[in-house]
């Protein structure tokens, strides 16, 4: 019966290279490579890089793999001509979104409780660019969707001086608490829901502390402009990308990291609705590229990366139940994609070695100018 | 507590099936290394109302390791015997709660980035046991039926994508009386080849009458069950805002509370015969993340433990439309079975259940056997896979159903 499966299995494979092919092909592109000439103009200095996690848990076979193209149009047809698209990054850590999420920020497998409420223990790259570069803490920001990341801006400290961490915001708690006595909160609910993969233990957001002078201040809006808007969205990863662009208006950060969530619903089990999340996933990258290009403060000047934390289980482990969940730890759930683009990467170019979901760190500290000495991973060459 | 240290007074608090079983097996229980031996337990401790299947693979597997001369028995349990664990571990009662301790050993080896030993351990463990424990192969052919679609007069949406490789689409089906054919044929089977729990039909809605105990037929439905599914979330929610009062919970206490439940707490009754029914329906609510709010994923996953724990001879599975999307909050309180639906989107959610379901079914024995049937309910398009059918084909002669059955063997 395993050879049965795995006869299966062979049957449905394609090779990575494969689908970049395939992808490629669709759009009409030659696989061939250049530089584009404003890679020598744009020095260091002034760069900017956006981070954009394609979270929480997306498989191949529903995004690059032939039959999941069709379910990231922006990805295939706007942004992969314009990218350096790595088709193998392995995440060798534990399949958990906020750790994970964690790891990719420090360059290290971090190996804490994905429930608990802690901070990484290795530096993260927030800390490494501000101290680095002698950067003011709104220089770099943090969007992340739920209550458990809301300590990743800052390593625990151990090893790293403190202070140098990223302000972390989480819409859904500016929202609750904006939403105060409202009369209406109940319509808001979809914004606020805090995590599909443990519903039952994770208390509904109540009436927090989160100060309101966070929207006023930090965001420069009333609040009842923050709520007339959220009103009109229909997930929480949507709220998150009208808080970045709050956040490009007001500080222009020169890092920003943007954690998006909404396919993590598969946990629910109904395929249909982690589908729906992948492509609003796909049309959020393709808003948040475009506003990079529409802002005179980034456009010319600003990398962006997208990487899913890691995939889901694999439809051919008995073990777990596909699409569902992130529990066998399978190659495929391990074994995802990044891509880059900006004025100073090749375009249209696929990096077939395979690579390490912390590589990312050093990588983001080759491009922007700053040591990341704790980090595990190896420099992207391909990308600098 | 050490497995060496293990008793026949330990076990003193099992069902005595289990306890029976454990006891007759001490020898071999002292000798297994603590990262696998409550993970044996898990299975040992519920054999009261375990599926007749399920008890004679674990009765075979215990037979198997206790005939292994002492270098073959080490051999296998090498690979257990090197995972590391934390003294403090040895100090749970793994012996009464090994559900418990196996989720803990989970985030364990999570943490301790042993993770992947363990998966290669287990896998080993698993296929040799495979290679040795072969099942029989059925005295007939595994027949799985997928019914989905209901409620979405049209579509437009290609079907059964991923299971055409693997069969053929049929066109032309006549949809006439198409489920009163479907479950002819399933009560024919059940008929003709009487066994306990060998032949299920699972609805995601009210079920069809005519298929069921009288019949021979282990019936399941989300219709029957909605009402314990909220019974378990509400108990759930309640056991959190009394532990979050307290001291603040985690997600393991959550899935061991929820391990603890029995049929009575939810509300679960009916015919004594049907106890291992029960349970595992108790199981299917608290262990299969979504079958609680969502048909559709109650269906699937219905289905894949069906076939994974009774391994049956004949599945029926039809896929009814779930609840609308909802805030958890939401999904989490509310009567699921008084809700506006989503055809579309369940349309497409049963087509990878169907998909699923298939892949499930092959995972047993005689799998080159086997029969798979898929149909858009009330429609003209099906989808069979069987050794009688080409792969990969498209038929567009008129058929109905029961003709399409006949030609899958
Ligand atoms: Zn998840």
């Amino acid at each position: 019966m395993i050879e049965n499966l795995r006869q299966i299995a062979q049957q449905t494979a394609w090779t990575r290279r494969d689908f970049l092919r395939s992808a490629a092909g669709a759009i009409g592109y030659a696989a061939t490579s250049h530089v584009s000439p404003l890679h020598a103009a744009v020095r260091q200095q002034g760069r900017k890089t956006v981070v954009v996690t394609f979270g929480g848990g997306a498989r191949d076979v529903e995004t690059f793999a032939p039959s999941g193209q069709e379910n990231i149009p922006h990805l295939i047809q706007e942004l992969i001509p314009q990218a350096t698209f790595c088709t193998q990054v392995v995440n060798h850590g534990i399949l958990g979104h906020y750790v994970a999420t964690a790891s990719l920020a420090t360059g290290v497998y971090e190996t804490f409780d994905n429930f608990a409420l802690v901070a990484p223990n290795h530096p993260t790259v927030f800390e490494y660019y501000r101290k680095g570069l002698g950067r003011p803490p709104n220089d770099v920001w943090v969007i992340a969707p739920s209550n458990g990341f809301n300590r990743i801006g800052q390593s625990s400290g151990a090893n790293f001086a403190r202070g140098y961490g990223a302000p972390v915001i989480l819409p859904k708690h500016l929202l609750n608490a904006a939403l105060g006595e409202h009369p209406n909160r109940g319509a808001f609910n979809f914004l606020l829901q805090d995590s599909y993969e443990d519903p039952m233990s994770t208390p509904v957001l109540g009436h927090t502390d989160v100060p309101l002078s966070r929207l006023t201040d930090v965001l420069h809006l009333s609040v009842e402009d923050f709520t007339r808007h959220a009103q009109t969205l229909s997930s929480a990863d949507e709220l998150s990308v009208y808080v970045m662009r709050q956040l490009m208006r007001q500080f222009a950060p020169s890092l920003l990291w943007i954690t998006l969530h909404d396919m993590d619903v598969a946990h629910a089990g109904a395929y249909s609705l982690y589908i729906e999340g992948i492509q609003r996933t796909d049309r959020l990258c393709g808003e948040i590229w475009r506003m990079i290009q529409n802002d005179p403060e980034y456009h010319g000047r600003t990398t962006m990366f997208i990487l899913p934390d890691f995939g889901r289980d694999s439809d051919m482990d008995a073990s777990g139940n596909g699409f569902q969940h992130h529990r066998t730890g399978d190659a495929l759930s391990r074994t995802t994609w990044m891509m880059a683009l900006g004025p100073h990467i090749r375009q249209n170019t696929t990096v077939n070695r395979p690579l390490d979901s912390v590589d990312l760190v050093p990588t983001l500290g080759a491009l922007m100018g700053f040591q990341t000495p704790g980090a595990k991973g190896r420099t992207i060459v391909e990308v600098i | 507590m050490r497995p060496q240290d293990l008793r026949a007074k330990s076990f003193a608090k099992y069902p005595p099936q289990a306890r029976a079983f454990a006891v007759a097996n001490l020898a071999v229980l002292r000798q297994v290394p603590l990262s696998l031996l409550p993970i044996l337990l898990r299975e040992m401790i519920d054999y009261d109302w375990r599926f007749p299947v399920e008890q004679r693979v674990l009765t075979r597997q215990f037979q198997y390791l206790a005939s292994l001369p002492q270098p073959s028995f080490a051999n296998l349990m090498a690979p257990f015997a090197a995972v590391r664990l934390p003294a403090a571990i040895g100090k749970m009662d793994w012996v009464n709660q090994p559900q418990r301790f196996s989720e803990q050993l989970s985030g364990l080896l999570w943490s301790m980035q042993q993770m992947d030993a363990y998966r290669a351990a287990a896998l080993t463990y698993q296929k040799t046991l495979e290679q040795v424990l072969v099942e029989p192969v059925p005295a007939i052919s595994r027949l799985s039926i997928v019914v989905i679609g209901q409620g979405v007069p049209h579509s437009d949406r290609v079907l059964f994508r991923k299971l055409r490789p693997h069969g053929t689409i049929f066109t032309k089906v006549q949809p006439e009386d198409g489920m009163a054919t479907l479950i002819g044929v399933v009560n024919d089977r059940a008929r003709e080849h009487p066994a306990p729990y060998a032949h299920w039909y699972i609805d995601g809605g009210e079920p069809e009458p005519g298929c069921g105990l009288p019949q021979g037929v282990t019936l399941t439905s989300y219709h029957a069950l909605a009402p314990a599914a909220l019974k378990e979330l509400n108990l759930t929610s309640r056991f959190v805002q009394q532990s979050s009062a307290r001291s603040g919970v985690g997600p393991e206490a959550v899935q061991s509370f929820m391990a603890g439940l029995g049929p009575s707490d939810l509300g679960l009754h009916g015919d004594p015969s049907q106890t291992a029914l029960r349970h595992f329906e108790v199981n299917v609510l608290t262990e299969g993340a979504g079958a609680q709010v969502f048909s559709t994923t109650f269906v699937q996953w219905t289905a894949r433990e069906a076939l994974r724990r009774a391994q049956p001879l004949t599945l029926f599975a039809r896929f009814a439309p779930r609840q609308r999307m909802a805030p958890m909050e939401e999904l989490l309180k509310r009567d699921p079975l008084t809700q506006k639906t989503d055809p579309e989107g369940s349309l497409i959610d049963a087509d990878m259940g169907a998909y699923y379901t298939w892949i499930n079914q092959q995972r047993l024995s005689g799998a080159d056997r086997s029969c798979f049937l898929a149909w858009y309910e009330g429609h003209d398009i099906a989808v069979a896979i069987g050794p009688g059918l080409a792969k990969g084909t498209v038929s567009d002669s008129p058929a109905n159903l029961r003709k399409i059955v006949a030609w899958m063997s």
